[in-house]
């Protein structure tokens, strides 16, 4: 037996080696901080969202199953906040990958010239600015009467809009800032799958004669798609998550019209202490998280191993 | 030749165009941090301001500098937190050979994308019951906990590029896993681990929604100091403007200095760049 373990290949003995006390070690911290920090409140938000419960009385709570959820989604403000969500979501990532591709080529055709990366590392500047920040930069140039967005209008005879105000105008105002802080990000994503094509590819395109919707048809979206399809899954997540922007600009309004999930479930916590109402809402949108967290993750490791 | 000159012309032109709709936003409030109160919404728009007029900067600093101190602090802390936790267990998530181990990895990843706002009630729940409420350290601890997921999974792409064979070659001169990690492991995948946390890093900083209930008056954070110039009454414009260049130094920097991991970091490894 001692001759074959010598001659046992050097890979499986560097693993024997780790006996559970180092994988105990090694993992258990973060495995534990996890369970306290997510798993542990997750379970309670679902504990909570099946009683009536005000924060500011927690010890008198009443079990009501399902009402919650019933209520939930019989309350229009929060059915409005699903659909904004959604139009939201739906909109911007649209935007994004439209405005993203025409930037990343417009980059990629520059990509040997200084003045071309000093450009991009310019324009990619939106993405880490803090998100409350964002939205006041955007209040500011969007103030109804003196900002300058409505001077510019003003200077071509455009009548004035109120961005964050009129009702029918503040979603889209709400898009416009969202999509204008991440298409950078897809840009970026998508420069990544244009510098991985093959030169020679584009070379023999052009002998062929090919328009360049056929070079974006079946050379440029083929190669880039694998990542697009990530940077869209990590931004429907961030965009379930919408708080900040929404809470510096409209808080939810004119009436119904910027209402968005997280910030609905925020107010019913934390402002009309509702927690177990807000609670219910939080676990709607966990769930919509977890059915797309179960796509993502399989995308996640299979453009990992390309 | 003609037409490839027209075309790098009009890529150029092109550029410029996008450097000015991403840039020109956070100009315009970096100019209105320097102009006085009467000219933050003048009309017509002072296009120039007076740069020497620092007055804005000044009174934001002066009544709020234990704030800024505190975001500083509370980030810092929390990013030494969340490495110290998170690289052990992504060294042993791809050194170490065992049953579970993709099912672990895909476990924290999955924590990775939930919502915060579902854990946002039973945390106030807790760390108000062991009244660390308005505490700098509940928002450390919990700050470096919602990172761990993103900095394990973004550490685990860069411990395996370290070549296996130094990792057994330390193994069979007898070093524990525990040496293995620290005098070899670490030291090789020192660019990555500054990668990561400055990610944490910036994430902390920019956070707002939790530091908006687990805090109430002594360990605000920066974000909610911003948040609180919106008043119902009215905004205090000239403290925004400011407070917004100083709170944006930072993520401005990281995103220069970086720009080359920021693909891979924000994809959590999955796009290489």
């Amino acid at each position: 037996m001692h001759t074959t373990d010598e001659f046992a290949p050097p890979r499986r003995r560097f693993v024997s080696r780790h006996a559970l006390s180092d994988r105990l070690l090694f993992l258990a911290p973060a495995g534990l901080y996890l369970l306290a920090l997510t798993v542990f409140p997750f379970v309670y938000s679902v504990y909570l969202s099946l009683h009536r419960v005000k924060l500011t009385t927690l010890h008198r709570k009443r079990f009501t199953g399902l009402e919650n959820y019933y209520d939930l989604f019989t309350d229009n403000l929060f059915l409005d906040a699903l659909k904004n969500t959604a139009v939201l979501t739906v909109a911007s990532i649209t935007i994004e990958i439209i405005l993203g591709f025409i930037a990343a080529k417009v980059f990629f055709s520059l990509r040997s010239s200084a003045a071309g990366s000093f450009m991009r590392s310019m324009s990619i500047i939106p993405m880490m600015i803090t998100p409350i920040c964002i939205g006041l930069i955007f209040s500011y140039i969007f103030n109804p009467t003196l900002g300058v967005a409505n001077y510019v209008l003003g200077q071509a005879s455009i009548e004035p809009l109120g961005w964050f105000s009129d009702p029918d105008v503040a979603l889209t105002t709400i898009i416009l800032v969202n999509s204008w802080q991440w298409t950078p990000f897809m840009m970026l994503l998508m420069l990544a799958g244009l510098t991985s094509i093959d030169q020679e590819q584009y070379e023999a395109a052009e002998v062929d004669g090919a328009k360049w919707h056929h070079v974006a048809r079946w050379i440029e979206i083929p190669a880039i798609r694998g990542i697009v399809i990530v940077g869209v899954i990590l931004r429907i997540i961030d965009n379930l998550r919408l708080f900040d922007i929404v809470y510096v600009t409209t808080r939810g309004g004119p009436g119904s019209s910027t209402e968005v999930v997280t910030f609905f479930a925020y107010k019913q916590d934390f402002q009309y202490f509702q927690v177990g109402y807000g609670s219910a809402a939080a676990v709607v949108i966990l769930v919509i998280s977890i059915i797309i967290t179960t796509f993502a993750i399989r995308h996640l490791r299979r453009v990992e191993n390309e | 030749m003609s037409r490839l000159v027209r075309r790098k012309a009009l890529a150029l032109l092109g550029g410029m165009v996008i450097m000015f709709i991403f840039t020109a936003p956070i100009i315009w409030m970096f100019l209105a941090s320097f102009k006085p109160i009467a000219q933050i919404f003048s009309i017509p728009p002072v296009w120039v301001p007076d740069f020497g007029h620092l007055g804005n900067y000044a009174k934001l600093l002066s009544e709020n500098w234990q704030f800024l101190l505190n975001s500083v602090i509370i980030t810092l802390s929390a990013t030494l937190l969340c490495m110290v936790i998170s690289l052990p267990a992504a060294f042993a998530l791809t050194q170490f050979r065992f049953r579970g181990r993709n099912f672990f990895a895909d476990w924290v990843l999955s924590t990775r994308m939930m919502p915060p706002i579902a854990a946002a009630v039973p945390l106030y729940i807790v760390v108000n019951s062991i009244g660390m409420i308005d505490t700098i350290w509940a928002l450390i601890v919990i700050y470096a906990g919602f990172n761990i997921p993103f900095a394990v999974w973004v550490a685990m792409s860069f411990f395996r590029k370290v070549p296996k064979e130094v990792l057994e070659a330390a193994e069979l001169e007898g070093c524990t896993s525990g040496q293995t990690f620290l005098k070899v492991a670490l030291p090789l995948s020192k660019s990555g681990i500054a990668t990561v946390a400055t990610f944490v890093f910036i994430f902390a900083w920019n956070e707002l929604l939790l530091a908006l209930f687990l805090t109430t008056r002594a360990a605000k954070t920066f974000p909610v100091v911003i948040s609180s110039f919106v008043t119902t009454s009215m905004t205090f414009w000239e403290m925004i403007a400011a407070a917004t260049v100083i709170q944006a130094i930072p993520t401005v920097i990281f995103t220069l200095l970086m720009q080359r991991h920021i693909v891979s970091g924000l994809t959590m490894g999955a796009v290489k760049n």
